[in-house]
């Protein structure tokens, strides 16, 4: 067998026990998927008829907020789920179980493989949720199947590509407790660009800061591939911020799994 | 061989239960003091809600009456951070089971209710210290009170006082739950009970079948008592809720504690058998 067919074999066995420990520990899975979908009610029902009436323009009712609120929330459920991965990663590292496979004739990156994988699936699974949720409370959405193609071609990516740093943060995490203070850094993201208000609505600083990180490039191609609002350079800049992102996170991560085990 | 001498007088009894309470109290203390993530942790939330509702969606909110938001929105998220107490305490309850604490307290010569009220009164200088750092935060960001200190040190007794009844809600729920993974699925549970209430937006803008959840919410209450209190924005022409909000504030918290004090002791003395 070849070295490549060992490894997605490997990979397969390590996505297979990951997503046993969904079934067995469902408490994170229904918090990770939960929590958007909360955040999505609040934000309609609750602040709807507030940020509606405040923002004008783009959400000018509830109705219109919802739309509005929809493309932030997707791209929530993509973070939320990766700092699930961190904890995950972090679990295995410091329970010693990846110091027992590096003992086994195992290939090294299938076990990392197999966390991403796991990980991207379940981003799946909560995409869906809130999909669907979404539709049930009103959103509405003017995009044809070529265009929620090309929406859901780019969330995949830049959730692998969140991912894969995720990995990197479980790595790195002193304890299963704190690895989920970095990737909290990631689910503020949304809220700090234009995920849940436009970024110019923001105050100067903060403007500035929303309008170059990289969640807005993706929250406002998707809203433009799903609403039909403008894209304009948000699209390369999606694609090249995913490209960044996951690279860098791939290399980190494997760096971060090389080193030998501190005894 | 050393002896235990049981106490027989009232007056020793209570002398010794109160000395129990208080070793509890620091021992639970002591646990936060040597874990300070956590007591950041549970502040994190609040404190992030402060920069993003008072700055990010700020500008785009809009209070009736055209008052400042921030000023509406502190004394919500100083609410808010008692109702989000009623996790660490269940945790912590958790925690102790888990660990075999509770089994060993249980074997010993100690008052049931000087462990539970060391756990309480614990969870109470937590939540003292919470909202000195929140009010802090709050000066900082633009907040301030306008009734003077004694108005302000009742305001401050109100939300303490829901957080003394949760903790009991939570001594109960953390008994109750075996499993710490079941404890974790608190927090989604908690939060749409801290937010569908008065905490961020007045609840006569949210559609009518949720405002009246909100309005009933115990947590809007003694928002609403302490936005009076404070001197800060409240709604105009509000519910026969929010114009007794003072009593309610008061009422509710004492129902819970009615139900739950009670209902504690009961499981936690069922642990034993």
């Amino acid at each position: 067998m070849s070295t490549l067919t060992l490894a997605a074999r490997d990979s397969r066995t390590m996505l297979r026990r990951n997503m046993r420990r969904w079934v067995r520990y469902p408490a994170m899975t229904v918090q990770l998927i939960g929590i958007p979908v909360i955040f999505l009610l609040m934000f309609a029902y609750v602040f709807g008829a507030t940020l509606g009436a405040g923002l004008g323009g783009p959400a000018g009712d509830r109705g219109d907020y919802i739309n509005y609120l929809v493309p932030g929330i997707i791209l929530m459920t993509v973070s939320a789920s990766v700092q699930g991965t961190a904890i995950s990663v972090a679990m295995d590292m410091h329970e010693g179980i990846i110091a027992r496979f590096r003992t086994m004739a195992i290939s090294r990156g299938a076990v990392l493989t197999g966390h991403v994988i796991g990980s991207f699936l379940q981003t799946l699974v909560g995409l869906a949720i809130v999909i669907g949720v979404s539709l049930l409370i009103g959103f509405r959405t003017n995009g044809n199947v070529a265009e929620w193609a090309a929406a859901i071609g780019l969330i995949c990516p830049f959730s692998i590509a969140l991912t894969w740093l995720a990995v990197a943060f479980g790595l790195k995490a002193k304890s299963v407790e704190t690895a989920s203070n970095l990737p909290t850094l990631l689910v503020l993201l949304p809220f700090l660009g234009s995920g849940f208000v436009p970024a110019d609505s923001l105050p100067a600083g903060m403007s500035w800061f929303a309008e170059y990180q990289p969640f807005s490039p993706v929250i406002e191609t998707v809203r433009g591939l799903l609403l039909g609002t403008e894209i304009g350079s948000n699209a390369v800049l999606a694609l090249a911020w995913t490209a960044a992102i996951g690279i860098a996170g791939y290399l980190w991560a494997l760096r971060l799994f090389r080193r030998p085990p501190v005894r | 061989m050393s002896t235990v001498t049981v106490p027989r007088t009232r007056p020793e009894r209570l002398r010794v239960a109160l000395s129990d309470a208080l070793t509890m109290t620091r021992r639970n203390l002591r646990y936060w003091w040597r874990s300070p993530e956590e007591f950041v942790g549970a502040l994190a939330f609040p404190l992030i809600s402060v920069l993003l509702f008072g700055y990010v969606f700020g500008s785009a909110m809009v209070v009736p009456g055209g008052a400042d938001y921030k000023e509406y929105l502190l004394p919500g998220l100083f609410g808010m951070t008692m109702v989000f107490g009623l996790v660490n305490t269940v945790a912590a309850v958790v925690t102790d089971r888990a660990r075999g604490v509770t089994d060993r307290f249980l074997t010993m010569p100690v008052a049931t209710s000087s462990i539970l009220a060391g756990r309480a009164s614990a969870d109470v200088v937590r939540a003292m210290a919470d909202l000195v750092v929140l009010i802090g935060c709050g000066y900082l960001v633009g907040w301030r009170w306008h009734e003077g200190t004694a108005a302000a040190l009742a305001a401050v007794g109100l939300l303490l006082l829901l957080r003394f009844a949760l903790i009991w809600v939570g001594i109960y729920v953390g008994l109750v739950l075996r499993s710490p993974d079941a404890a974790s699925v608190l927090y989604p549970l908690v939060l749409p009970f801290a937010m569908v209430a008065n905490t961020f937006v007045p609840p006569s803008l949210m559609p009518g079948w949720l405002g009246a959840v909100a309005e009933a919410n115990p947590m809007s209450a003694t928002v609403a008592a302490t936005r009076e209190l404070f001197g800060n924005p409240a709604v105009p022409g509000g519910s026969w809720m929010t114009e007794h909000a003072l009593a309610l504030a008061i009422a509710w918290p004492l129902l819970l504690l009615v139900v739950f004090a009670p209902l504690a002791v009961r499981q936690y003395r069922r642990a034993r058998h």
